[in-house]
């Protein structure tokens, strides 16, 4: 199971997928899954809308949700002298974007976030620049060449590569949620007693629009929604602060900013993680959100958890997360579907 | 040499791990180039010297020097979690770290991440503020354990800066200050290979130029040349305001300062015309901030230059520079080497 959900989380983090750019990472998904699900469909706003069959019919539709789409960088403008003003798609800290690779364009070509060397910089050696101070650079010769291979609109992604290192750590781009992605995939290549639905969304990272649609179409049940969360588990952080760890298994929220999780079905999850012997732990902290904010109030209402993968320098080029975790989790959210499909 | 062997070459040096005072990897790496134009030696001070054309009495004696080490951190404490503090060892651009990946020359290479607090742990005011290297991690991944077993204090760490070609076909790699200027001068021999020379001819890729240039002063002692050609990198950050003026593929700079020899700056501007090499003049008030600082004031003194190539975003991992630049370096110094084993 770890070999699979390795390798497919290198092809899906190695592929170019900002929020609204999805179309190579669903083509991806799409051809991993397609041999193991009974029908599938891509909905107006591009979210894979996939269901699989099971050995009975279930007693709840069951819909397991992760986003396809990473942060990102849209190019607003070209300067004169080529290089390109951007802004971010979805949030990323300021502090993670000097000095750091992209691809950009349809073309995927090779570029820098750039500015003025320290050496320049005087005064103010240890400023973070504004975003609006930064430029993608692409080594064009000026506005007319760099024309050739970019233009507004288009989109930029980190260049970074999938790498494993440490104790069974992984460094990727995107991690948040192509993680998430590959364990419904694997998920999906499994047989199963009930069967269940996949959404991979769109555009979770800008606000959670694909999830709207995506759920009003399954009308779930029960819903989980497989994501990774921010871990800071380092020197120096206060155990209160930490919000999870790498290596004590999913996270499972009881509330972030956009949820407040129904006491049973977390209790449920911490239960047959239990039952399992699978590692998991609570989410320590009420921060960020998911698109369990999307689908909790669906139509008439979806009973909705969040079970989240604790990673690292998440949305940066660098995120990190523990493959023990991503193990865990594929167990733990597979048993639990099981079992909501059966209650 | 083809350009496309000449960015091999580039991306080859500037790959290696050179940290200042722990150069040996990108030594080797040059030595390999090197040794096809003449005798190799090190020194005291790890500087790669190369002996290309031999000493004669009564002749010029040129040096041709590019330093070798680039900037990178030094580990300074290995914490629970495999975590490992570090310092600066001589000039990362520290607003670049946060979410960096790097390498650690433990035992083993190690790979690891700049730790960097999350967004919901830093108020308004950090966010404008690069992480200081107090605060700052290199997470390993690995046990405490094993990270004593692997990790030495001191060991070096290179950012990882991996080599990329642009659509328009300009390099990007981490120390490309100073490795471009190392090809150049290895580009540069390889245009007097067949060139018989009437003067001496050393090379040295000196070490400990970012800690101070330490390398320079001991091996120019050592080689006690007439002349040197220092090649060095220039910043290109023109389009930022930043008050420079120099660009990338617009040829290598010319300098003009005190301590350089100004008939040897007017030679090279002279030469650069008449080879139709594009060139910009930098005009510098004192010193130079290069091993000629260094280099001129050895023994009883040496007619010294430099020539630099302006490259983007120095000592960042993304740095950029021309290969056009590297090449019309190149050429510029072998006109020059020519001129002056023509000279009586």
């Amino acid at each position: 199971m770890l070999n699979s959900l390795t390798k497919n989380i290198r092809t899906l983090t190695e592929l170019d997928g900002a929020s609204g750019d999805e179309g190579r990472v669903r083509e991806a998904i799409l051809e991993m899954v397609k041999g193991h699900v009974s029908g599938w469909h891509v909905d107006a706003l591009g979210n894979l809308i996939v269901e699989k069959k099971g050995q009975v019919p279930a007693k709840n539709t069951v819909m397991l949700a992760a986003h396809m789409d990473e942060v990102g960088f849209m190019i607003t403008h070209i300067e004169d002298h080529g290089m390109a003003r951007f802004v971010t798609v979805g949030g990323i800290d300021p502090r993670a974007l000097l000095g750091k690779r992209v691809r950009a364009g349809e073309n995927q070509v090779p570029g820098v976030i750039g500015y003025k060397a320290i050496h320049l910089s005087k005064d103010k050696r240890d400023e973070i620049p504004e975003i609006t101070d930064l430029m993608i650079d692409i080594g064009a010769e000026d506005k007319e060449d760099a024309e050739k291979v970019i233009v507004p609109g288009d989109f930029a992604v980190f260049d970074s590569d999938y790498v494993e290192f440490g104790d069974g750590l992984i460094k990727a781009k995107g991690l948040d949620d192509r993680a998430g992605c590959a364990v419904l995939v694997e998920i999906l290549k499994q047989e199963w007693e009930y069967g269940l639905c996949c959404a991979f969304n769109v555009q979770e990272e800008v606000g959670c629009r694909g999830a709207r649609t995506s759920a009003f179409a399954v009308a779930p049940d029960y819903a989980l929604v497989v994501e990774s969360t921010t871990a800071a588990d380092f020197p120096g952080i206060d155990e209160s602060q930490q919000v999870c760890n790498l290596g004590r298994g999913p996270a499972i929220s009881f509330m972030d900013r956009g949820t407040i999780y129904p006491k049973d079905l977390v209790a449920l999850a911490f239960d047959t993680a239990r039952e399992r012997g699978i590692a998991a732990q609570p989410k320590r902290a009420v921060a960020g959100g998911t698109d369990a904010s999307a689908i909790h109030p669906s139509r008439a209402g979806v009973k909705t958890l969040t079970i989240s993968m604790p990673c690292r320098y998440i949305h940066s080029q660098a995120s990190v997360l523990k493959k023990a975790d991503i193990e865990a989790a594929c167990k733990l959210v597979g048993a639990l579907a099981q079992k909501l499909a059966a209650l | 040499m083809s350009k496309e062997a000449l960015k091999e070459l580039i991306f080859r040096l500037a790959q290696a791990a050179g940290v200042s005072g722990d150069e040996a990897e990108a030594v080797e790496a040059a030595r390999a180039e090197l040794a096809q134009y003449g005798k190799t030696r090190t020194d005291a001070l790890g500087n790669l010297i190369g002996e290309i054309a031999p000493f004669k009495e009564g002749r010029p004696h040129i040096l041709l020097d590019a330093h070798i080490d680039e900037v990178g951190l030094i580990v300074t404490g290995i914490c629970d979690g495999g975590f490992l503090r570090v310092d600066n060892a001589a000039g990362v651009d520290t607003r670049i770290l946060s979410t960096a990946d790097v390498t650690v020359h433990a035992k083993e290479k190690l790979f690891g991440v700049i730790s960097a607090k999350p967004p919901h742990l830093s108020d308004a005011k950090e966010y404008k503020k690069a992480v200081k290297l107090t605060d700052t991690y290199v997470d390993t991944g690995l046990s405490r354990e094993e990270c004593e077993r692997l990790v030495t204090l001191g060991d070096r760490i290179t950012l990882n800066g991996v080599p990329r070609e642009t659509a328009s076909g300009r390099i990007i790699s981490k120390a490309l200050d100073n490795r471009i200027c190392c090809a150049a001068i290895l580009r540069c021999l390889e245009l007097l290979q067949d060139k018989a020379l009437d003067c001496g001819l050393t090379v040295l890729f000196s070490t400990r130029e970012e800690s101070g240039g330490q390398g320079a002063r001991a091996a120019a002692f050592g080689v006690d040349p007439t002349h040197a050609i220092v090649v060095d990198t220039t910043l290109a950050d023109g389009v930022y305001e930043s008050g420079c003026h120099y660009e990338i593929g617009k040829g290598p700079t010319i300098g003009y300062a005190p301590i350089l020899d100004r008939r040897m700056s007017q030679e090279l501007m002279a030469l650069a015309e008449e080879n139709n090499i594009p060139y910009a003049i930098e005009a510098m008030g004192r010193g130079t901030g290069t091993n000629a600082d260094d280099i001129v004031t050895t023994r009883e003194g040496v007619i010294t230059g430099v020539i630099s190539i302006p490259e983007r975003y120095a000592h960042m991992p993304i740095e950029m520079a021309d290969l056009g630049d590297v090449e019309n370096a190149a050429r510029l110094m072998a006109a020059y080497v020519e001129k002056i084993a023509s000279r009586t």
